[in-house]
């Protein structure tokens, strides 16, 4: 199935998207004490080529945290660190990068995030979705991100993307908050707004 | 240069031009090239099997091989002097719930190239880091290069590549 998607479901996604992330930067905030920004999220429904794309440079090197969901739908929540920033969250939660610590802290920042995005999105949809345990590995954008999309595109040839973007204010860090559920997890989120209908 | 993105398959047969696979995960770069004529061709093949109704042959193992085979005949190339190249099939993540697409990816894109009759002459294959894969048609050379790390030649011109598990590989078909 593909998703088609109209202009409607696409901004109903895309406030989804931001009232979750929103969540997901205030927790991000707490935890490493400092102002979280938001960039206006984006709601993409893109070819599979395009799609890795849209996430950014195929060959850059960054620190993906997987976190496959549990509950209602199918899908995943993806962060995406770009390595040097990863360092950098590693360096103001005082731990080294690169180390077995380090990994898990980063681990630990997927799941808190992944937990509030999460969250978000249940108590708008009133869907129930958790987090199963994160994974971490710091390669090629590309081969992360085409990778879980070989899983979760399973036979569409289009894929929604839902891609949100948290800066931290006093430090030059970023990280690229996806979520890319199934092509029956898209239908999952818009049932409960009443917009299910595909056109 | 020519980037073969998910799904896509390309040919090229001038001097200078470049087919690249950037960033390979669970995704098999496949390349079939003839040398003597300094004709190939890329797909970056995204899962092993195929439904009824698939639009996108590229994608799918079983539909990319014939494909990317029909596409080189009509460039100039000669079927039997066909030779294939692999990379990628890598598991990226240990997810429990995942069933290991590069290693099925790997398998799919071996059989059909065996039903076709193309031999594996060079592969770098399987393990948890991702690839790029870069060929140059005219001077028939294929590299890899692993995401860190120092680009591999898997087919020099002239003579197969012997970088890592090639030989092995290449000795199974």
């Amino acid at each position: 199935m593909t998703p088609r998607l109209n202009d409607m479901q696409l901004d109903a996604l895309r406030e989804l998207a931001n009232i979750a992330s929103g969540t997901a930067a205030t927790a991000l905030g707490q935890m490493l004490g400092q102002e979280v920004g938001l960039s206006v999220p984006v709601a993409l429904a893109l070819p599979l080529a395009d799609a890795v794309d849209a996430c950014g440079t195929a060959e850059s090197l960054v620190s993906g945290v997987v976190i496959p969901l549990e509950g209602d739908i199918d899908g995943l929540v993806l962060l995406l660190i770009p390595a040097e920033h990863a360092a950098k969250l590693c360096e103001l939660l005082g731990v080294q990068a690169g180390s077995e610590v380090g990994d898990s802290a980063l681990c630990e920042i997927g799941n808190i995030l992944g937990t509030a995005y999460l969250n978000g999105l249940s108590a708008m949809t009133g869907m129930t979705l958790g987090p199963r345990p994160p994974h971490l590995t710091t390669d090629m954008l590309g081969a992360i991100v085409a990778s879980l999309l070989a899983e979760t595109s399973g036979d569409s040839d289009a894929v929604l993307v839902l891609d949100s973007e948290l800066d931290l204010q006093n430090d030059p860090c970023s990280i690229t908050f996806l979520l890319l559920p199934s092509s029956g997890g898209v239908t999952g989120l818009l049932a409960p707004l009443g917009l299910a209908e595909m056109e | 240069m020519t980037s073969v993105r998910m799904g896509e398959i390309a040919v090229a047969c001038s001097a200078g031009e470049e087919l690249v696979a950037l960033g390979l995960g669970s995704c098999i770069g496949l390349t079939l090239i003839d040398r003597a004529n300094g004709v190939a061709g890329l797909a970056h093949v995204v899962l092993p099997e195929s439904r009824a109704g698939a639009t996108e042959p590229g994608k799918f193992a079983d539909l990319a091989v014939p494909e990317l085979i029909a596409r080189l005949r009509r460039a100039g190339a000669t079927e039997g002097r066909l030779e294939a190249v692999l990379a990628g099939g890598a598991k990226m993540f240990e997810l429990g719930s995942e069933l290991d697409i590069g290693a099925r990816n790997e398998a799919a894109v071996r059989s059909a190239l065996s039903r076709a009759r193309i031999s594996v002459v060079a592969a770098a294959t399987g393990g948890n880091r991702g690839r790029t894969v870069k060929v140059m048609p005219s001077e028939g050379t294929v590299t890899v290069r692993e995401a860190g790390g120092e680009t591999v030649t898997l087919l020099a011109a002239g003579r197969a590549g012997r970088a890592g598990r090639s030989a092995v590989a290449g000795a199974r078909t």
